[in-house]
């Protein structure tokens, strides 16, 4: 049960907005909770949201919605959560060739980006509790590694 | 909460409607193809650099790091070359060969590299010799520091002017608020060597303490074309904007290209990272894009094969999939067309040896356009 709430709070401060309000309620919240600090998909998706500005926003976009036709969606992206390992596949070791997200098809590519296991984890964590994704498990550089390329 | 997000989307829906690329010459799309396009080299994955060896074979580098000669239907790896640092938009890069390649025999190739302090890598430039389908006589060029993990604005592009200077881009390497307007360090940066890796004693910044002497221009956000112009002999360069703010400018000696202090650009989220878009000592570009195409690769049209096109420019768009055509009366863009659309991700548009233009596509290979 306190695991739920947690896991609550945590996706709830995550997707909360930028108002400066909520801002300062999160970071007086923290403060007020150092078991959250500890949490390690809130710290997972800290690091992960890194990586995502880095390597995936110039093409995914900061609302993870990607464009139309070109980039397909992580937001609310059926794929995240029917293909889980193809979606670890892609980030690991690059997308090709046809795929159908949310009932469109792309048909394009993306190279891979030389991450380690632990980035590929992060940023899935990141991806799949943002925009309105939420995940029924984090992903662990465990799943990550067992992850092969053929 | 539900109105800010609902505004915001709002926001960002009107400003992706309004795709005004430069309100004064409107991107136009001809429906008929005046030009076939055929498949060159198939099976690529990111064919980043292209360049003709004067038998007609063809070098070209895949981001992954591995360098192929094509002659013939036949693709043979380059033995011996340097290892790449793999990652983001980093890896083997340009290739161009030396003017004067017939009598010196000198390859140029820019990649990303681990050499050197600090964890992760940094763009470097060498020159080799081929020899055997092996790179020899390698010599380091340049390479820029310090090493950074972010995975962007590697830039990479070569380029020689007629006094067989070479010019070559380095990206901010995601650091926007360090990099480009510091000239005593690297990134964000067109820099001009002699060819044999010398810093010319004249370039604008040689005496300037603590600077980085092998800087030509400064201010760039992430320069991936960089070409001569065929008649004047300036080097044009094309850059990345964030969201919005892709920019051409016409390189001169010392100038402050204005990143990110000016731009026509956003943050990818839509929030402002600058009010100005002008400033005084602070360079205009000669075309800028709103929304971003993501310009790569960049050449002149010469050599008569396209006769209505002859000495306009090419630019390639990696987010749209098409090739533009900026027609061109002197430095103004006067109209802009969509070539060769849905080709694909455009990762280079070169003028071959025999005139015709190859574009090199993400995922697929390397096309030509031959005139109907």
């Amino acid at each position: 049960m306190k695991n739920t709430f947690l896991f609550i709070l945590t996706a709830w401060l995550f997707l909360g907005c930028n108002s400066s309000e909520k801002k300062k309620n999160t970071s007086s919240l923290i403060q007020n909770n150092t078991l959250l600090l500890q949490d390690p998909l809130k710290e997972s998706m800290e690091r992960g949201g890194i990586i995502y500005t880095d390597f995936c926003m110039q093409c995914h976009m900061a609302n993870g919605l990607g464009v139309a036709g070109t980039f397909p969606p992580l937001a609310k992206s059926n794929w995240l959560i029917e293909k889980r390992t193809e979606s670890i596949h892609a980030v690991k070791f690059g997308q090709k060739g046809k795929i159908e997200v949310n009932g469109v098809s792309y048909n394009s590519i993306m190279v891979p980006m030389g991450l380690t296991n632990e980035e590929v984890a992060d940023v899935l964590n990141y991806v799949m509790n943002s925009w309105g994704n939420t995940q029924k498990e984090m992903v662990t550089v465990e799943e990550v590694s067992k992850v092969t390329k053929d | 909460m539900k109105l800010i997000v609902l505004v915001t989307l709002l926001t960002v829906g009107m400003w992706a409607c309004k795709n005004n690329n430069n309100p004064e010459t409107a991107l136009s799309v001809s429906h008929e193809r005046p030009y076939t396009i055929e498949t060159v080299v198939d099976h690529l994955n990111n064919p980043w650099g292209m360049a003709w060896l004067p038998d007609g074979s063809m070098l070209i580098t895949e981001k992954e790091g591995e360098l192929i000669h094509f002659k013939n239907g036949i693709k043979t790896p380059i033995k011996n070359v340097p290892e790449v640092y793999n990652r983001g938009q980093g890896g083997l890069l340009d290739i161009v060969l030396h003017p004067k390649y017939s009598e010196n025999g000198w390859i140029y190739l820019s990649f990303s590299s681990t050499e050197g302090e600090g964890q992760g890598g940094n763009t470097k430039l060498i020159r080799a010799k081929l020899e055997d389908y092996s790179l020899t006589t390698i010599e380091s060029l340049y390479k820029a520091a310090p090493n950074s993990t972010k995975g962007q604005h590697f830039g990479s592009r070569i380029a020689f002017d007629n006094e067989n200077y070479v010019y070559f881009s380095v990206g901010d390497r995601g650091d926007r608020d360090v990099n480009p307007q510091d000239i005593t360090r690297d990134g964000g940066k067109i820099y001009r060597l002699h060819d044999d890796g010398r810093i010319p004693e004249d370039n604008p910044f040689f005496h300037q303490t603590n600077a980085k002497k092998a800087i030509f221009t400064y201010g760039n956000r992430n320069p991936q074309g960089l070409v001569k112009h065929p008649v004047t002999g300036e080097i044009w360069s094309h850059e990345h904007g964030p969201k919005g703010g892709d920019e051409i400018n016409i390189l001169q000696k010392g100038k402050n290209y204005g990143w990110p202090v000016i731009s026509y650009g956003v943050n990818y989220s839509g929030t402002t990272f600058t009010e100005i878009t002008e400033k005084e000592g602070m360079e205009q570009p000669i075309h800028y894009w709103v929304p971003s195409i993501a310009p790569c690769g960049m050449d002149f049209i010469t050599g008569g094969k396209y006769p209505n096109w002859e000495g306009n420019l090419l630019v390639g768009s990696l987010k749209y999939n098409y090739v533009e055509l900026i027609k061109l009366k002197g430095d103004t863009v006067v109209a802009r067309e969509k070539i060769a659309e849905d080709i694909g991700r455009v990762r280079n548009v070169k003028i071959g040896p025999d005139g015709y233009i190859y574009i090199a596509i993400e995922g697929q290979g390397i096309v030509k356009l031959l005139p109907n």
